[in-house]
């Protein structure tokens, strides 16, 4: 019976080829998609799964009230003594581990190299699934000198890789090289792994560990806690609060901002923003790519619907037959649904060879890491059956169950009616329509964002300032290269600060965030170094005072700030103004900055003050060059960087480029958006093109009775396209508010951002109109120029 | 074999009836071969469906082999037209996907005949019909008469008991309809099914041992 289904299916697709070739390809495409985004989206959610007891282990950070208002601000970094308090005195606290990663110079012999670094605890092997080829547990962490590399590492460093256990290295930590012993060989880290290293080494043997070590006012270092497994989240949180008052009093009384404890699970690690290890996605973006994909297969599960009722009518006869020959509702139905499944299998087969073609190129547009491998994954393989066959049964099932359901006779006669006055077909129709246009104008609204961000004046330079991130470099270095850098042509003039502007080749972004008490009131905020001639090279505005300078000699003692900050100070003249900043030391206003976004555009301007750093401080290095090719001025730039300090890994990059890589997660989405609407628009067209054909064939008659009678050709084709038009209005009327309400709560991530412009739903519209017009026309001219006596003829 | 009561059908008119047949009692035993005849509109066909459990009176009792068929279950009823009744149309109603062959072959996947059983009986019928050459051929590629002929190996594979023919000449030439004709009075006298068969043809209905007329439906015997 089967084969006999699967023979009858196969000559039916034979037969006609237009539908079979719109419903493969529409669905081979929009299966290659779904493919491709739930492969992403389920990447994102796979990470660190691999983990034994990643439902115990909790990162520790501390959620910050800013100055009153209802803003909160998450940090990660907490006390030094905090970890053995939390050990000794909250029951069920099983292991803890500080960590801290850096990307640092190790030397093997004269060989240096730079290896991603994180600083750990001994328990870091207890209670992470990161197994050890060679050396046991914690065992191989057991002296302050011991570090763990990865095989990949030990291949690197050492000829002979098994060898590694015992060997010498040295790691330059903050300036010095320190020497360290291998003490054990880690399995190299699973690519959906948060966290990621090629060394760890004890946090221990920091030589600023011992600064730091007992203090409860400066908080350092992530911490990350192992739970027994019934001790619950929110109990263990409860406790870590209840900690608070006795360690922490002193430090808030001296202006450390109160705080609360959080947690933040293991399982999150990766898609939390809060997360020491957040991998830059935002968490919602995997949920968009699984409703993009969803919403394109439906767009191309509505072709197959509609493509396939309208040709059962040519087949009711057959299915009448079938009835009256004895067959059960049931087999005409599985009849039918298997014709859609080999279908749906060939377009699979199609979606699957297109997958691997474009894998490559998705990968390097959208900056994903997709692998086939993770197709070894039972759970992945049997996902995507699953879903494949949920697929097979909506496009295929549900006109398979409508013709079933039909009587004998009514068929056997011919007069089939499954689509009373096409109403199902029409709806479907505006659904498709409906989500094209909401993705397009979505994109059309993001793309409008990105491009305002771009061009949006952000109070300083971006063009002609190029950040050197100074990675470890000493302040020998950092002197030898701001003398250098003086004698170049192109350059104006050299600053440094300890944070960039966006983020640079590092990767790296991070704030302080003080608390202190002014005229009694207590105010936090966010707080920088700098070094001289700051506010001058990065091409800021004084709103009044001056600019740090070597001039005055006295400069150590003076801070400046921004407007909102002099705002929050409430004083009438801020400049002179004494701030008595706690540990940094009681300091004197001598300038006010006019607001400029030290952070991306996604938040407002947070209070600032900037002070005038010790060399030791400084993470960037800013010059501000004229020059009519930056290119090759940067490629200098770091030629001489190179020369200065041969240990520097990361090289020296324009601020519009930090900028850019800020907002890359925006972009990367707004292109898959873009793609996605595309491809919607392709399928939903093809479906529409296929519909009009097959309208335009069942009104044959009427048309060639209409030229006959003396109809115009134009008056004929607005005759056919009318009905399609009207779908695609009511399409864009429903779509216009939805797109409105996404996009509106999208623009909310943006402190600053477009207004959602009425223009941009009558542009979309405009193109859905005039895209469904030519498609229909392609159809409806060509019936339309038919001679009548032809088809009236073939009656 | 065949035995109606009372059978009635009308469909809705605005708040009226509009009677198709009315009162029909009506036997039909093992073997006989009846012809129905009437003007156009008189029910013929209905008539004819109701028999094949296409169609369900309004009113009256149906007894096939002397059970009620007329308020049967989907299943029964679909079992009925595996085993029991097979129809031959006007319109030939050939599958246009499927070879001759394959068209044969289809009622006995539905009665789920093994596939060696399968072969030698649409090997015996297509023999018998003399239709072996075309096996392979697709319907639009064979004339009407031959279609025709297909349709009624169709209906004779799966071995009913009670063929019902609608108008099975209506589109063919009068020596096709001829030999169609005879082909059933053989079937009917060698083979002992039963026929009933709907015609406008004197010619064609004296083939049959009985005459059946139908009138504004009634019988006028
Ligand atoms: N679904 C229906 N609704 C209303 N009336 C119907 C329906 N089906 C058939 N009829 C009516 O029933 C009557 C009998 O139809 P039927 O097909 O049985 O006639 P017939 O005797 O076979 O005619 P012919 O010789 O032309 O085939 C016709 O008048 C027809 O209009
Ligand atoms: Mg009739």
């Amino acid at each position: 019976m089967l084969i006999s289904y699967l023979k009858i299916a196969w000559r039916n697709l034979l037969k006609q080829k237009v539908f079979a070739l719109v419903n493969l390809v529409g669905m081979g495409a929009a299966l290659c998609a779904v493919l491709l985004l739930s492969l992403t989206a389920y990447k994102e959610w796979s990470f660190d799964r691999f983990h034994e007891k990643r439902n115990h282990i909790y990162q520790i950070v501390n959620e910050k009230v800013q100055n009153g208002n209802t803003s909160t601000m998450v940090t990660n970094s907490v006390a030094e003594p905090l970890a053995a308090a939390v050990k000794a005195e909250i029951p069920g606290v099983k292991h803890t581990s500080y960590i801290t990663g850096f990307n640092l110079p190790v030397r093997v012999g004269a060989n240096v190299y730079y290896l991603h670094t994180q600083f750990a605890n001994r328990d870091f092997f207890n209670m992470f699934s990161f197994p050890l080829v060679k050396g046991i547990g914690d065992e191989a962490l057991r002296e302050l000198n011991q570090v763990v590399i990865t095989e990949a590492t030990a291949a690197k460093l050492f000829s002979k890789a098994t060898d590694a256990v015992g060997k010498s290295i040295e790691i330059n930590v903050r300036g010095q090289w320190q020497p360290y012993i291998v003490g054990g060989i880690a399995e190299n880290i699973p690519q959906n792994s948060s966290i990621r290293f090629d060394l760890v080494a004890r946090v221990e043997s920091d030589p600023y560990y011992n600064e730091v070590k007992g203090k409860w006012d400066v908080s350092t270092n992530p911490l990350l806690v192992e739970l027994e497994p019934g001790v619950s989240q929110a109990s263990f949180e409860k406790q870590l609060n209840a900690l608070k008052p006795r360690y922490y009093a002193k430090a808030i009384q001296e202006g450390m901002t109160d705080f609360t404890f959080k947690t933040i699970s293991l399982n999150d690690f990766r898609l939390d923003e809060h997360s020491y290890f957040f991998g830059g996605v935002n968490k919602y973006y995997p949920w968009l790519m699984v409703i993009l994909s969803a919403l394109i297969i439906s767009i191309a599960c509505i072709n197959f619907i509609n493509l396939s009722v309208a040709r059962s009518l040519g087949r009711s006869a057959e299915i009448g037959l079938r009835k009256s020959l004895g067959a059960f509702n049931g087999q005409v139905f599985l009849q039918f649904w298997m014709e859609s499944f080999l279908l749906c299998v060939l377009a699979l087969v199609l979606g699957s060879i297109l997958a691997v073609f474009i894998l490559p190129f998705y990968n390097r547009q959208f900056s994903q890491h997709i692998q086939w491998e993770m197709l070894q994954d039972v759970k992945v393989i049997a996902g995507i059956i699953i879903i494949f066959f949920l697929i097979t049964l909506l496009a295929g099932g549900f006109p398979a169950w409508k013709i079933s359901r039909q009587h004998i006779l009514t068929m056997l006669k011919g007069k089939m009616n499954i689509n009373k006055g096409n109403y199902v077909r029409n709806s479907l129709i505006v659904v498709q329509f409906v989500v094209a246009v909401i993705l397009f104008s979505c994109t059309a609204i993001i793309w409008q964002q990105l491009n305002y961000i771009r061009n949006k004046p952000l109070g300083y330079e971006v063009n002609t300032i190029a950040s050197i991130p100074l990675d470890n470099a000493t302040p020998a270095v950092l002197d030898n290269m701001k003398q250098r850098l003086s004698q170049f042509p192109d350059v104006k003039s050299v600053s440094a600060g300890m944070n960039n502007f966006g983020i640079g080749s590092d990767g790296n972004s991070g704030n302080w965030i003080i608390g202190f008490s002014f005229h009694g009131q207590m105010l936090t905020t966010k707080f920088q170094r700098v070094d001289y001639n700051y506010a001058g090279t990065m091409g800021m505005q004084m709103v009044e005072g001056r600019d740090f300078s070597k001039e005055f000699g006295t400069d150590s003692s003076a801070i400046l700030i921004n407007e909102t900050m002099a705002k929050q100070l409430r004083v009438k003249e801020p400049l002179g103004t004494m701030i008595d900043l706690g540990p940094q030391g009681n300091l004197k206003v001598v300038g006010v900055i006019r607001d400029y976004h030290f952070e991306s555009l996604r938040r407002k301007i947070d209070p600032l003050i900037i002070g005038l750093a010790k060399p030791n401080d400084l993470g960037y290095l800013f010059v501000n060059v004229r020059t009519s090719n930056p290119t090759a001025t940067l490629d200098k730039i770091a030629r001489l960087w190179k020369e200065v300090n041969p240990l520097a890994e990361n090289s020296p990059t324009y601020l519009n480029d930090n900028m850019r890589r800020m907002y890359e997660d925006e972009h990367r989405f707004s292109n898959m958006l873009l793609s996605g609407a595309g491809l919607a628009i392709i399928i939903t067209c093809m479906g529409l093109f296929a519909v009009t054909v097959l309208a335009t064939a069942q009104r044959k008659k009427e048309i060639s009775i209409r030229k006959v009678l003396g109809a115009s050709v134009s008056s004929i084709v607005t005759l056919l396209t009318r009905d399609f038009l009207v779908l695609v209005l009511i399409a864009i009327v429903i779509a216009a508010p939805l797109s409105w309400y996404f996009m509106q709560k999208w623009l909310q991530h943006f402190e600053f951002h477009v207004s959602v412009p009425w223009w941009i739903f009558i542009v979309v519209g405009a193109i859905a109109i005039l895209i469904a017009v030519v498609t229909i026309s392609l159809q409806s001219i060509k019936a339309a120029l038919s001679n009548p006596v032809k088809s009236l003829n073939r009656e | 074999m065949i035995q109606l009561q009372n059978i009635t059908k009308y469909y809705p008119v605005g708040l009226g009836r509009n009677f198709i047949l009315k009162d029909i009692d009506l036997t039909i035993n093992e073997g006989e071969f009846v012809s129905i005849m009437g003007p156009s509109g008189s029910g013929k066909s209905t008539l004819l469906h109701i028999m094949g459990l296409l169609e369900e009176p309004s009113e009256g009792q149906y007894l096939f082999e002397g059970e009620r068929v007329d308020k049967m279950n989907e299943k029964k009823r679909t079992q009925l037209h595996r085993g029991s009744i097979g129809f031959v149309f006007q319109a030939y109603h050939l599958i246009d996907e499927l070879t001759v062959y394959e068209n044969i072959e289809t009622p006995l996947l539905y009665k789920n005949v093994s596939a060696s059983e399968r072969k030698s009986r649409v090997a015996d019928v297509l023999d018998r019909f003399n239709i072996v050459a075309k096996k392979d051929l697709f319907p639009n590629q064979l004339s009407g008469g031959q279609q025709q002929l297909v349709g009624i190996a169709r209906a004779i594979v799966a071995e009913p008991r009670v063929i019902l023919a609608d108008e099975p000449t209506g589109n063919l030439h009068s020596d096709q309809a001829k030999s169609i004709m005879e082909l059933f009075k053989e079937l009917n006298e060698k083979d002992k099914i039963t026929i009933v068969q709907v015609t406008h043809s004197d010619v064609n209905a004296t083939y049959g041992n009985r005459i059946i007329q139908l009138r504004d439906g009634h019988i006028r015997s």
